[in-house]
């Protein structure tokens, strides 16, 4: 495959591109997609490199059928991925699902917009609840969480190794103000970062003859009884556990003796982190916790943060009405620190507002 | 010198003039279809029971242009919900509006599924071969050879297929008693009769109603005026033969 | 002495090339010498990024601006390809004519959408290149990306990484514009760079006139 990045070059550019220029750098075959504001700039992008690099691309009828597309070529061991938004990643969790159950590294992109339905074509952080646990699954999904365009890139390269690697389905989740904001990052080849990427497999049309080295796959995602389900599913959850520790990532500032943690994902832990700062210099012991990882969510590393801390509230920002703020308190049941919120659903939150509501919280 | 009045078009009954003047761009095929929905409600006198649903998409626009009972849908389920609608309350008048991608993309399924049930909606579709609202992807009916946003090199029907023609398939789907036509912005009188009849065939309870119309966005296709008019005439109607495919008021109108 | 004829401008170029930014401070450049100017917003491609947001803070700096205003896009959903109907007819109006084209497979193409633009002898079309963009990252690229546009009369070298930007990454994004410039015998009108940038040490680009840009664009996502 040819090289797409020959040298590491820092660029400018939207968050979109960012996309699709890391899958292109990270091997990616084939992308389906259909159109929704604000991620259609992957499939533009795509669209215009794809052919000089051999890579395919198909816009299906609709969300659904790209989610399964990308499931049908990954079967077939091709790197394939996908990006959605707001409605169309609610047409997506059918095949999500199908991914879950039949461990398919599938990658997906999601530039959360407004909502619920079709809410805004702006930005949000709408979608955690259904990019987390949406379908009718047990939410066997890693999801990474990005803030910066650096991070874009980085991850979405990481997102097809993770994938391919631990076979559940991964999800970049970002939203349309990084979708669209410009901004300086290094790309690169992941060779020249010393990063190998996972060889890709097929589950079906494997090489050889049927019946003489090799029998024929046959793959599955419903069973006959329900023993067999409750073997399957708690199979698969043991493997999701034990490679959690693994798959975690979070960023933790200024917390060891703070009186106050914020946490928040995605953009507005950019927001958190320079509210941390501004607050600190008026000698305010704040700090600031960022998952990355929303599935599996770091829920120990938060624990320890809150309990090396003896932190006195915890503060949870995000432009949603407490999707964060649900997962955040399931996954540390049993802390008893005090919980406020700053809840901006489909609203950019800056440093003001979160420096606002800490001094209200003093 | 007496002071001029200000010239204010003569607009159908049926349209809502606070939304006035609209927001559909220069040039945009929408505005001449609405105009011959709007006259046809007038003439027909089904203004009070009405209903008018709109996709997402350019479409959209006109989810407060009649001044109708009206409700805007997610893409591509404009068509079940008319559904549900005249189902419940068979007295009143479903109008479904949308777009080539809400009707023969992400919509295909309930536009034909609708059609095989014989349901008793009528189906406005606008094909102006691209995704325009959101910024000009390609479209099930976009040309070969066409560039968009999403085929920059001009679409490949080795890859992607030859446009949708979707009254034909959808005239094979349904009985004797449904009403399929297609029509052009560029005839307005057949436009408006072909409207007319969709409406009466669910007026007269006969059964399903579809009408396509071949319509201009000059936006996207980024065309002057000469061109964009040259496209629609020369270009489209070629792929999309313009006429009734079947009608049960009679001999087809050609 | 100030020109007399008017100056009607159309800035072309890629996604995100900056294409808005210096439409803008063009135009209150030539507002700023007591010129009539409209500012007229061509982007249909999306909704973010687009003159919307800044037309009442730039018609207070005295420009008229063609353009839907963010309010009355409200509602509407999408609002990506909205054109407002002044701009068809936008060459008809007195005074200086500033085009801001948004990106698209058609290029320069878009100009179609304002009447006479094409034929008009005073349109100059000019498109706006950043060297950091990977898609105008090398000669080549460059080079390609212009000829695809259609009508070029001029270029603004606009080579910039936002915060990152150093006076090292201006000089050597502007020899490479220049390089492809001189092989396609287009001009380059100026390069474009910020204003944080003014007391500098002195950027070394060949002759060619700098502009100082205030960026108006990043309170415009929305």
């Amino acid at each position: 495959m040819e090289k797409v990045i020959s040298e590491a070059k820092k660029a400018f550019m939207t968050g979109n591109e960012t996309v699709a220029w890391a899958a292109l750098a990270a091997g990616a075959e084939v992308m389906f997609g259909y159109p929704i504001t604000p991620q259609n700039e992957v499939m533009h992008y795509w669209t215009r490199l794809a052919p000089k690099y051999g890579r395919g691309f198909l816009q299906t009828e609709d969300e659904i059928s790209a989610g399964f597309t990308v499931c049908g070529a990954v079967q077939a061991g091709k790197k394939a991925f996908t990006a959605t938004a707001g409605p169309g990643n609610v047409l997506m969790q059918e095949p999500f699902g199908m991914a879950e159950a039949m461990r398919l590294p599938l990658l997906a992109i999601i530039q959360q917009r407004g909502g619920p339905s079709s809410g805004t074509v702006v930005y949000s952080q709408q979608e955690v609840t259904l990019t987390t646990f949406g379908g009718n699954g047990e939410g066997h999904r890693i999801v990474y969480s990005t803030a910066t365009h650096q991070e874009i890139y980085d991850y979405t390269i990481k997102g097809f190794n993770t994938a391919w690697k631990y076979r559940f389905p991964t999800f970049i989740l970002g939203d349309g103000y990084q979708a669209k904001m410009r901004e300086p990052l290094e790309l690169y080849s992941p060779e020249e970062k010393g990063i190998k990427m996972v060889e890709t497999y097929p589950l079906i049309g494997l090489p050889g003859h049927i019946g003489e080295g090799r029998e024929p796959q046959h793959l599955c995602n419903i069973y006959s009884l329900e023993e067999e389900l409750y073997e399957v599913v708690m199979k698969v959850s043991a493997e999701y556990e034990a490679i959690s520790l693994e798959l975690i990532e979070y960023q933790e500032r200024e917390c060891d003796d703070a009186d106050i943690i914020i946490v928040s994902h995605g953009v507005v832990s950019r927001a958190a982190d320079d509210a941390v700062t501004a607050l600190r210099a008026q000698g305010l012991k704040v700090g600031c916790f960022r998952p990355i990882t929303l599935r599996p969510f770091p829920a120990q590393a938060l624990r320890n943060v809150l309990q090396k801390s003896g932190a006195k509230k915890m503060l949870v920002a995000e432009s949603a009405y407490g999707q964060l703020y649900r997962l955040v308190r399931q996954e540390i049941y049993g802390e008893t620190v005090p919980i406020d919120t700053l809840f901006m659903p489909g609203v950019g939150i800056i440093d003001y507002d979160i420096m606002n509501k800490i001094k209200s919280m003093l | 010198m007496a002071m001029l009045e200000p010239l204010v078009p003569a607009t159908p009954k049926s349209w809502y003039l606070p939304s006035k003047p609209h927001k559909f761009c220069p040039g945009c095929g929408h505005g001449i279809v609405l105009k011959a929905l709007g006259e046809n409600i007038d003439e027909l006198g089904i203004q009070d029971k009405t209903i008018f649903g709109c996709d997402i998409g350019c479409s959209l626009l006109a989810w407060n242009f009649f001044a109708c009972d009206s409700t805007q849908t997610h893409h591509g389920r404009t068509t079940p919900v008319m559904v549900g609608i005249k189902r419940s309350r068979p007295e009143l008048i479903t109008v479904g509006y949308m777009g080539d991608g809400g009707g023969y993309s992400i919509g295909s399924q309930h536009l034909l599924n609708a059609a095989v049930r014989n349901e008793k909606v009528t189906l406005i579709l606008v094909n102006n071969t691209n995704y325009g609202m959101t910024g000009g992807q390609m479209a099930p009916t976009t040309l070969p050879g066409q560039k968009t946003e999403t085929s920059p090199f001009g679409r490949d029907p080795e890859q992607t297929g030859y446009p949708t023609k979707g009254p034909e398939f959808i005239a094979q789907l349904t009985p004797d008693s449904a009403y399929v036509a297609r029509a052009t912005v560029s005839k307005y009188n057949q436009l408006k009769r072909f409207i007319r009849n969709a409406l009466r065939n669910q007026i007269e309870g006969n059964g399903f109603s579809f009408v396509e119309v071949l319509a201009t966005c000059p936006t996207n296709w980024r065309t002057n005026a000469q061109q964009t008019w040259r496209f629609l005439e020369d270009e489209m109607e070629p792929y999309f033969p313009v006429g009734e495919i079947k009608s049960p008021f009679g001999k087809g109108d050609k | 002495m100030e020109r007399l004829d008017r100056v009607m401008e159309a800035y072309v170029g890629e996604y995100a090339s900056g294409k808005s930014e210096i439409a803008i401070n063009r135009a209150l450049e030539l507002r700023s010498r007591g010129r009539s100017v409209t500012l007229v917003d061509l982007d249909t491609v999306e909704p973010f990024y687009t003159l919307r947001t800044l037309k009442p803070l730039l018609e207070e700096k005295g420009l008229q601006v063609i353009s839907f205003c963010k309010q009355d896009a409200f509602g509407l959903g999408e609002t990506g390809a909205m054109l407002n109907p002044q701009a068809r007819w936008a060459l008809r109006r007195d005074g200086d004519i500033i085009l801001d084209v948004g990106y698209g497979v058609y290029g320069a193409r878009t100009l179609n959408l304002v009447e006479g633009a094409y034929e008009s002898q005073e349109l100059r079309v000019i498109a706006v290149i950043n060297y950091s963009r990977p898609l105008t990252g090398s000669r080549d690229r460059i080079q390609e990306y212009i000829l695809d546009l259609g009508r070029v009369d001029a270029i603004v070298s606009n080579t910039h990484l936002g915060s990152d930007t150093t006076e090292k990454i201006i000089e050597e994004g502007h020899t490479v514009i220049m390089h492809v410039a001189r092989e396609l015998g287009i001009p380059v009108d100026f390069v474009a760079v910020d204003e944080s940038f003014q007391d500098s040490m002195g950027l070394d680009i060949a002759g060619i006139p700098i502009k100082y840009i205030h960026r108006y664009m990043p309170a415009a996502m929305w």
